[in-house]
């Protein structure tokens, strides 16, 4: 018998190898246990990278146990994790290439049994075994500038003075200085005419425009066009855009049906009138997260707009058929936790799902705490249904209500008639139960045992009224709602009282762990949260609102310096800090820090108005530069900066694929101007359309002007994009896209050069020349340049398009007008068109 | 990827330049018209020079192939009724016995057996059993490596699909010819380096998004190519262009182009943008002449079924991933069945009716393929993958019929070629062929076996997003099949 009891042998389990008499233990252990242990275990679980950090190598490895606890106590061999992973009866299987044979089961229970003898000198010499938690090196939360409160910052001095138009120029201008370098000169009115128009309402100028800037001296001319730019309701599409990128808006759910998300469109048409009212980004951020915990608003489109906000949480992917369904309610909650952290927040919480962050100081826990403010949203659809009452709120306007009110209540009257009618049919069926049966329908297992039983206790007629009453039920239930209510893409029938959050092992839905409450990331803030008790008449649980009110607070550090970093990033390319949804140390550091937070201190204090913000930029000397740098500076600064991070010349940028085909629209005079409403479904070519399982599925081509609408109001279905969008590194609508790609690849090239759309759209644009300059040929190229590129062609561009146009005629068999056709196509190929300075 | 070393945090500089917004186009095309164009026109927006991320890359490790064509039997086989021999579910036919399964039907614990409708024989010095669906392909059967214990997450087909073709049961991953092409690149810029053929009923379930790159850049996302005169979207211009107008516009635009990009030489992606146009108009040549079968001699055509109506569709398509292979393009999959129902493997309600007509269309021309391959000394160097994504069970999925429901519990695959041992079969699955028992190898193990012979690290291969260093295998240590690999 081993020496000592059970206590005695936990007790030293941790610092040696008990000391086992009994030979023959020894002798089991060493012929028969060990060599399996060897064969079958080690593999994983050895010296090296040891699986889910459990070590079987050594005695006291299976007492310390890994990520999924001790797998031994002993003393308690019943209860040994050991034992049910090896027998196949837990979650986890192992060894996971196959069950073990039965003798060789027979030889573990065994050992186990006799409470893990183990031989002196076999297997790792625990005195000798290191930590193997070794982690990489966590920074302190207070070492990382990320997690510091923002700085009061004035704008520095510089030895330069007049150059600069506003603070922002100074702290470029001081970074520029100390390594040497100069600011490039001033744009020239038209490319920086072009360069505005693009970046806030992604569409070019028009040459009324462009005559009009170049003709205005007045000191305040480029002021004069921010305001007119900001004014535009194409401005909250541009910008608009920018936000759908980030909060991976979709209008379907992806997988095998790729079904609707229903109404989807009113949260784009929210976010493009947010952006177009300046909405205050505080509440911007309340709104998304918590709208319908928010008060109720006196204006309806505002009230409306709180509801429809939170159609933010829908957006994600959602399968309606998981094979397990209980890890596709956490990945649904990972979409939030990793969508909220990261677009808000800056932080990468989601790396901390199944272990501690790598590298940020983001412990497991607060993943599992942070998912607990979320924990009252149903899943979008509790069955197949994608119109699901938990995520539609009915937002009609209480002008329309009274309408549909009737219906609706007539319906109400039907559904609760049959419901009493199927009652009395099954309360006759469960008399006749059996007694055990009986008792369980009577508790809390009606449901259950009505599906398992009734039909063999009920009469044949009676089976047949039933079967009828519930078809009956479901048709009347299934009815959609009428024309007159309106009906949000939203949350909606929210818990007031969550089930419990636990700590998933391993991020294991199958091993939950210890409850958590919710919480705030530890690394910036300290605080635990105040959630109210709910109220009598509450809704939801009032946690979100919690959360929200926290990352829109004036304190967080993190949720104005991420948000700002964006409007830097697409004015100017790149964000202060690169990877604008990662401020921790897998991203970037920013460039300019003292800038990041005087202007995210700025935005705060202007009462989070984005507008306001813009203006600041765009009106400085930075934003005006010129894209080509002196060449003396371009000399020094491609050895000190070439990757041009201190804004020695302004960054120039391709088209974005929404801008790319919106121009080609626009020169062509083809552009559907017409805001909001449900997406249309432009052309796609039958060969992508021939990808799907069901050619054409869920793409109802839209005819005509219809089609011509700006990008932002395409349809967007994760499996199927249109093919000029995708092409030219459309967001991926998965996951939270803070960057586009700028990809060049020549099958790009083969659409620009052959597909129908472009052709359509040069045969449009050629005939718009013949239209609006009908004079000469020469008038006709002048207003294609002045179209595409925004200038005048100079003399010998004239003289080598006239040549081309010469030849196609002359020597390819085209008459004038197909000439000009091509011409055309060429002129929406150049990289002049798809490129701004 | 050249090298590990090269990498931060598992991303190339590069990588990080393209997430950070320098742009990754200002990366793409060098190599595709010789390095020293650019060599000589442009650098990164680091300073270095370029590198285009489809061009030709080194392998991590000593590659075994450099070619993968993945034949992908969309809908799920039965292996009891092609390669997974069991002999004692033959006299159980229509006896309810207790087995476990998952399908799309849900859990169930028992069920109908349907006894497999075809019977074995052994084939080749191997004396491996294979269905007599399969005569030509049994031929084959000593070049050829099964595996019999597969297993996977997911019997739905959507998330199934998502499983076999990117690792992960969720949408938004990179597919494994994205991995491959990322890794190695391709070694003909003339034509799309990883590309997929579809059946001619339609695409798979999820259509493009089994072949997309996730949150990889696009160049990295599979181009559909047809095996007809119309290989690749777009690649035809209008009737009106001849080809000599077309060239006459695009000197136009080059000419163009060469004056804007005059006063902005540091500005490498308008160099790289000119170089698609000229490489766009090359692929309008070359991609039809890669499926131009007019030099192929008429044994070969027959051996691969194309004069024949039943196999004459899925014979173009293997006999145009020879040709693909032989012009350098890296990863080709080819779909058997498309659509929904019987248009595809899903044998749902007649087992017979449903795999004659799939595996009477495909078994030839795979064959075919195989021997081609072979006799080219090409099979060496390049991976043929067999499956679906999941296989079937050994029960009826109703009360009458001889359909069987999904079954990713276990289920058969085969690979071949280089760097797999032929003759072989590893794994096993119960006496009913209903779960992988033995030696059982999940999908990522299937996949790091690929990447491993690609000369790929299945543990490191890895692309930085959303804060981790993403991995097709995932974050865990995956083996690859060693069992079956030379």
């Amino acid at each position: 018998m081993m020496i000592g009891s059970s206590t005695l042998a936990l007790a030293v389990a941790l610092v040696t190898t008990p000391f086992f008499a009994d030979k023959s233990a020894e002798e089991h252990f060493e012929k028969s246990v060990w060599p399996l242990l060897q064969a079958k275990c080690l593999k994983c679980h050895g010296e090296s990278k040891p699986k889910g950090g459990l070590r079987m190598d050594y005695r006291d490895g299976f007492l310390k146990g890994g990520d999924s606890g001790p797998s031994f106590v002993s003393g308690k061999p019943a209860e040994s994790l050991f034992l049910k992973v090896i027998e196949y009866k837990d979650d986890i299987q192992m060894p996971p290439s196959g069950k073990l044979s039965e003798p060789e089961l027979a030889i573990l229970r065994q050992w186990v049994k006799s409470d893990l003898p183990w031989k002196k000198g076999i297997g790792a010499d625990p005195s000798k075994v290191v930590k193997h938690e070794e982690k990489p090196k966590r920074i302190e939360a207070k070492d990382y500038w990320a997690y510091q409160p923002l700085k009061k910052v004035s704008p520095p001095r510089t030895k330069e003075q007049g150059w600069a138009k506003n603070p922002v120029d100074a702290f470029i201008l001081s970074k520029l200085e100390s390594k040497g370098l100069r600011p490039a000169p001033v744009a020239d009115p038209i490319s920086f005419l072009r360069r505005v128009t693009y970046d806030l309402t992604g569409l070019p100028p028009t040459p009324a425009e462009i005559e009009a800037f170049v003709a205005d001296k007045s000191p305040n001319a480029v002021e004069k066009v921010v305001d007119r730019l900001l004014a535009s309701p194409h401005y909250g599409e541009k910008w608009g855009r920018h936000w759908l990128d980030l909060v991976r808006f979709a209008e379907t759910n992806g997988y095998e049906r790729d079904g609707i998300k229903p109404y989807a469109w009113r949260y784009r048409d929210y976010v493009i009138r947010a952006f177009n009212s300046d909405k205050p980004f505080d509440r911007f951020v309340r709104e998304q997260i918590a709208g319908d915990e928010l008060p109720v608003e006196k204006d309806s489109q505002a009230d409306a707009d709180r509801i429809i906000a939170t159609g933010y949480h829908r957006l994600g992917l959602w399968d309606d058929e998981p094979a397990d369904p209980l890890q596709a309610k956490f990945d649904e909650y990972d979409d939030l936790v990793a969508t909220t952290c990261q677009v808000f927040l800056g932080m990468t919480m989601n790396c901390a799902r199944c272990h501690d962050h790598k590298i940020d100081p983001i412990p497991q826990k607060d993943y599992y705490r942070f998912l607990a403010f979320f924990a009252d949203i149903p899943r979008f659809s509790n069955d197949r249904n994608p119109f699901s009452a938990t995520a539609l709120t009915d937002i009609t306007p209480p002008s329309k209500r009274k309408v549909y009110e009737e219906e609706l209540e007539a319906r109400k009257k039907n559904i609760a008639t049959l419901e009493s009618q199927l009652r009395k049919i099954e309360d006759i069926g469960i008399s006749r139960m059996s007694g055990e049966d009986k008792d369980a329908a009577l508790a809390n297992d009606r449901e259950a045992v009505l599906k398992a039983k009734l039909k063999g206790v009920l009469k044949p007629e009676e089976n047949k009224e039933y079967g009828k009453l519930k078809r009956e039920l479901g048709e009347l239930k299934k009815q959609k709602a009428p024309e007159s209510q309106e009906l949000a893409l939203s949350v909606n029938q929210c818990r007031v009282k969550p089930e419990p959050v636990k700590l998933l092992v391993r991020g294991n839905p199958h091993s939950p762990s210890d409850v958590v409450t919710p919480g705030f990331p530890i690394v910036v803030e300290s605080r635990e949260p105040a959630i109210p008790e709910p109220k009598a008449e509450s809704k939801t649980s009032g946690r979100r609102k919690v959360l929200a009110d926290w990352i829109a607070s004036p304190e967080n550090r993190l949720t104005s310096r991420v948000f700002v970093n964006r409007l830097w990033q697409h004015h100017f390319g790149r964000g202060i800090v690169g990877t604008t949804n990662d401020f921790g140390q897998f991203g970037e550091t920013p460039t300019h820090p003292d800038l990041l937070d005087w202007l995210a201190n700025d935005f705060v204090e202007g009462g989070w108005k984005i507008k306001r913000m813009h203006k600041m930029i765009l009106l400085s000397a930075t934003y005006q530069s010129s894209a080509v740098a002196s060449p003396d500076v371009a000399q020094a600064a491609s050895k000190v900066d070439p990757a041009n991070t201190l804004l020695w010349k302004f960054p120039m940028r391709r088209l974005s694929a929404e801008e790319v085909r919106d121009s080609m629209l626009t020169v062509s005079g083809s552009l559907n101007e017409a805001m909001g409403g449900p997406s249309v479904y432009p052309p796609i070519p039958p060969e992508v359309l021939a990808g799907q399982s069901v050619p054409g599925q869920g793409w109802p081509t839209t005819q005509g002007p219809e089609a011509n609408r700006r990008s932002i109001y395409v349809h967007v279905k994760r499996s199927l994009q249109l093919p000029i969008l995708s092409q030219h590194d459309q967001a991926d609508t998965d996951t939270s896209c803070p960057v586009r790609y700028t990809t060049v690849v020549p099958t790009q090239a083969l659409g620009l050069l052959n597909s129908s759309f472009t052709q359509e759209q040069a045969g449009i644009f050629a005939k718009k020349l013949l239209r609006d300059a009908p004079a000469s040929l020469e008038d006709q190229l002048t207003l294609a340049t002045r179209l595409t590129t925004g200038r005048a062609p100079t003399a010998k561009q004239l003289q080598i398009d006239k040549a081309l146009i010469q030849d196609l005629v002359k020597n390819h068999g085209m008459n004038d007008e197909t000439a000009l056709r091509q011409y055309c196509l060429m002129a929406l190929n150049t990289n002049e068109f798809f490129f701004l300075d | 990827m050249t090298a590990s070393q090269n990498q931060f945090c598992g991303r190339t500089r590069r990588e990080f330049l393209w997430q950070s917004g320098g742009g990754f186009g200002a990366t793409a095309l060098s190599g595709m018209l010789g390095q020293d164009f650019f060599a000589r026109q442009a650098h990164a927006v680091d300073g270095s020079s370029f590198v285009n991320p489809m061009a030709a890359k080194k392998p991590m490790t000593d590659p075994k192939a450099k070619a993968v064509i993945f034949l992908f039997m969309y809908g799920g086989p039965s292996q009891v009724d092609t390669f997974d021999h069991k002999p004692k579910l033959y006299p159980l036919d229509g006896k309810s016995i207790q087995v476990k399964t998952f399908g799309r039907g849900g859990h169930r614990n028992e069920g109908r057996v349907v006894g497999p409708k075809w019977a074995f024989k052994p084939y080749g010095k191997s004396g491996k059993m294979i269905s007599d669906l399969f005569p030509n392909l049994g031929t084959c059967a000593d070049d050829i490596a099964f595996i019999h214990s597969m297993y996977a997450e997911s019997p739905i087909h959507g998330s199934a699909m998502l499983m076999m073709n990117s690792g992960r049961v969720l949408s938004g991953h990179p597919a494994l010819g994205s991995w491959v092409t990322y890794g190695l690149g391709s070694e003909n810029q003339n034509l799309p380096g990883f590309v997929v053929m579809l059946d001619p009923t339609g695409g798979p379930i999820s259509g493009p998004k089994n072949w997309a790159s996730g949150y990889m850049p696009a160049a990295y996302q599979a181009t559909v190519i047809k095996a007809d005169k119309h290989p690749i979207l777009h690649l035809q211009p209008p009737k009106d262009l001849t080809e000599s107008a077309q060239r006459r516009l695009l000197d136009t635009l080059n000419e163009r182009n060469q004056a804007h990009m005059a006063t902005r030489t540091d500005n490498s992606e308008l160099a790289a943008r000119i170089a698609s146009y000229e490489l766009a108009f090359q692929m309008q040549t070359h991609a039809p002449e890669a499926v131009d079968f007019t030099k192929e001699s008429k044994a070969t055509l027959d051996d691969y079924g194309i004069n024949e109506k039943r196999t004459s569709d899925f014979g173009r398509k293997c006999l145009l991933a020879r040709r693909l292979v032989e012009r350098g393009v890296r990863y080709i999959q080819i779909y058997s069945g498309g659509a929904h129902n019987d248009d595809n493997w899903d044998a749902h309600s007649d087992i017979v009716a449903n795999h004659t007509k799939h595996a009477g269309n495909t078994d030839r021309p795979i064959a075919a393929l195989l021997r081609d391959l072979k006799q080219r000394g090409m099979l060496e160097s390049t991976i043929v993958v067999w499956g679906g994504e999941f296989g079937r069970q050994p029960t009826a999925e109703y009360a009458q019929g001889t359909g069987r429901d999904h079954n990713a519990y276990g289920f058969t695959m085969w690979m071949a070629g280089g760097g797999i041992k032929g003759g072989v079969s590893v794994g096993e699955t119960d006496e009913l062929g209903a779960a992988a028992i033995k030696d059982r190898f999940h999908v990522k193990n299937l996949h790091a076996t690929v990447l491993d012979r690609m000369g790929l690290d299945p543990n490191r291969l890895s692309y930085f997003y959303g804060g981790l260093d993403q991995k097709l295998v995932g974050v865990e240590h995956v083996e690859p099949i060693r069992q079956i690999m030379a």
